[in-house]
């Protein structure tokens, strides 16, 4: 198995090469995780290399976007938390909705970023979908501060908590 | 007593049988049931681990083990797709000029490395190549495998096979390169000649694509010029010394590891990576093939198959060369050549023992018809089983009999070369 993952590596780095990048390859572990919640599958990949540095990345229930910790200790410490999150959440009777919600975000920023890369978007439309956006953050930060926090073994990480 | 021997060569027999059975059905992973057999002529007192060890031919093992460190370095610095654009845009991205080109390189790495090695740095460039002249892999690959499997035969270190017959018969690189060196080159003409008509309407490129080649920048694809230079210079000496170890006293297995350990001191590259990339599986596989064959040994089958060979052919030197010569040529078509060759290096020396021939020309017919006959069949050598597997995952499958088609008339075309060649120089 090494010897194909080895002339796959030495292709992409000649073809990437001669597309004028630096290309560095690492010997690395990928490790997928997998936990299942009542039913709701749970699942994380994320990358150990020699560096010493981790990719840790959640791919379901729905993608979250890549983070890079150096220590071990992080990269399961935030598996940990994450888990015990959905563990809560998925107590909620609104999880289906929330799930839903989460995938159609994921499918937006997809639909968003084919628009941005293969139309010319006059910026009339650039100000409207930016004033969409703005208009669902504040109404985020609207249910925020109507609703009762649940979880309180570590602050949110992009909402912000007014410390009373 | 004569019964414990008589069941001790049942014993030993039916293992050999039941191992090698299974290496060629390739049920179990070679290396895993090679060992498995050889653990078990252990543990049933065949031999003692004392004598097992004593069996292990470490010339071969310590030769492997340096060459691949030299190689696992070299091919950090990035010369072999430096080489690959370099001849392809050399050939003005004419495809069939371009297979010429990676034909001889094939041809020449492969007679300074292990044929495996050769494929494993030349076929992932290459794909490179085809996919930028958008062809079928199939065209170039052929040819390359093919060279790999020829150009290897000419040196004692060009394929595992001859590694084992230096070592158990004191030819040296000299040796090797002198008396196979000619044959090889010949079949390598009349082989790529023969390849030319098979592909003479395939060679078909657009202008498009031959631009992108000429457009391809050689000089970026060298990673680690200083690294390049001294692989070079360790490279070339370790060739240099291969050539001179008869007369420096030295076992080419010692120039290898010495070559290997100062390339690991000046390159300053951290070894534990260098020795992950050492193909720990072959190695494995070859000293456990030593002890299943040294038990044969112990017990005195081989020295009876000796017997009966030199019993068939009337101890004649032409018809021994031949039978050995077209038998290894036909098996090495089919099964592993390494425990064939394994099996038949003890063969030889008792014929040796036996007669009053001289087995030199046995060594030869023994080295062309192992190697060459690993061109026989997709499965007949391992660098075609590599080959064939990159291709598929590359979504172009070569079936057994597509690769059967060209590949054995091609090996038989060699085998009578090397016939006429043996039959002309040395008997």
């Amino acid at each position: 198995m090494r010897k194909f993952i080895n002339s796959e590596a030495m292709q992409h780095s000649m073809k990437l090469l001669q597309l004028g990048a630096k290309v560095q390859q690492i010997d690395s572990k990928m490790c997928y995780v997998e936990f299942c919640i009542d039913g709701c599958k749970l699942e994380y990949v994320y990358n150990i290399n020699s560096k010493g540095q981790y990719f840790l990345e959640r791919i379901k229930p729905y993608p979250l976007p890549l983070k890079v910790f150096t220590l071990e200790k992080d990269v399961i410490e935030s598996i940990t938390i994450d888990m015990k999150q959905f563990k809560d959440a998925i107590k909620s009777n609104n999880i289906s909705g929330f799930l839903e919600i989460g995938v159609k975000l994921n499918i937006v920023l997809k639909k968003f970023e084919d628009l941005f890369l293969y139309y010319n978007i006059p910026k009339t439309e650039v100000d409207e979908i930016a004033s969409v956006i703005t208009t669902l953050e504040n109404k985020i930060d609207k249910v925020q501060n109507k609703s009762k926090r649940i979880c309180f073994f570590k602050e949110p990480e992009n909402l912000r908590v007014d410390k009373k | 007593m004569v019964k414990i021997q008589e069941s001790q060569v049942i014993i030993t027999v039916s293992i050999f049988i039941a191992t090698y059975g299974i290496i060629i059905s390739e049920k179990i992973e070679r290396t895993t049931i090679a060992m498995v057999g050889a653990v078990f002529m252990l543990l049933l007192n065949i031999l003692s681990q004392e004598d097992a060890i004593k069996h292990i031919d470490f010339n071969t093992i310590g030769l492997l083990i340096g060459m691949m460190i030299i190689v696992g370095i070299t091919k950090r610095t990035g010369v072999f797709e430096y080489l690959a654009i370099k001849s392809a845009k050399a050939a003005k991205g004419e495809p069939w000029k371009i297979i010429v080109f990676f034909s001889i390189i094939t041809a020449i790495s492969s007679a300074l490395l292990d044929n495996v090695t050769t494929i494993l740095l030349i076929v992932p460039v290459t794909l490179v190549i085809v996919d930028t002249l958008q062809m079928n892999p199939i065209v170039f690959l052929i040819p390359e495998v093919l060279m790999a499997n020829i150009g290897g035969t000419a040196t004692l270190i060009g394929d595992p096979p001859n590694i084992m017959i230096g070592s158990a018969s004191n030819l040296g690189f000299v040796d090797f390169l002198v008396n196979l060196g000619p044959v090889v080159i010949i079949i390598f003409i009349v082989t790529l000649l023969i390849l030319k008509i098979i592909y003479r309407n395939d060679f078909n490129a657009t202008e498009e694509a031959k631009a992108k080649i000429l457009n391809m920048n050689e000089k970026i694809a060298i990673k680690n010029k200083p690294l390049l230079i001294k692989s070079g210079a360790i490279l070339f000496l370790v060739i240099l010394g291969f050539s001179l170890h008869q007369k420096l006293g030295y076992e080419s297995a010692t120039i290898a590891l010495t070559g290997a350990a100062i390339l690991l001191l000046i390159s300053k590259i951290e070894p534990e990576g260098i020795l992950l990339e050492i193909e720990w599986g072959t190695i494995f596989f070859f000293m456990a093939l030593f002890v299943l064959v040294g038990s044969l040994e112990e017990v005195g089958i081989i020295n009876e198959l000796a017997k009966k060979l030199l019993a068939i052919t009337k101890g004649n030197l032409f018809i021994t060369t031949m039978v050995i010569l077209w038998v290894s040529a036909i098996a090495s078509a089919f099964l592993d050549n390494i425990p064939f060759v394994a099996t038949m290096i003890p063969l030889v020396k008792g014929i040796g023992a036996m007669s009053t021939m001289s087995i030199v020309p046995l060594w030869w017919a023994l080295a062309l018809g192992a190697c060459l006959g690993g061109n026989g069949s997709i499965v007949g050598a391992t660098a075609n089983v590599v080959v064939s597997g990159i291709l598929e995952k590359h979504g172009n499958k070569i079936s057994f009999v597509e690769y059967l088609k060209i590949g054995f008339p091609m090996m038989i075309v060699s085998i009578i070369i090397a016939s006429i060649y043996l039959k002309t120089f040395y008997l």
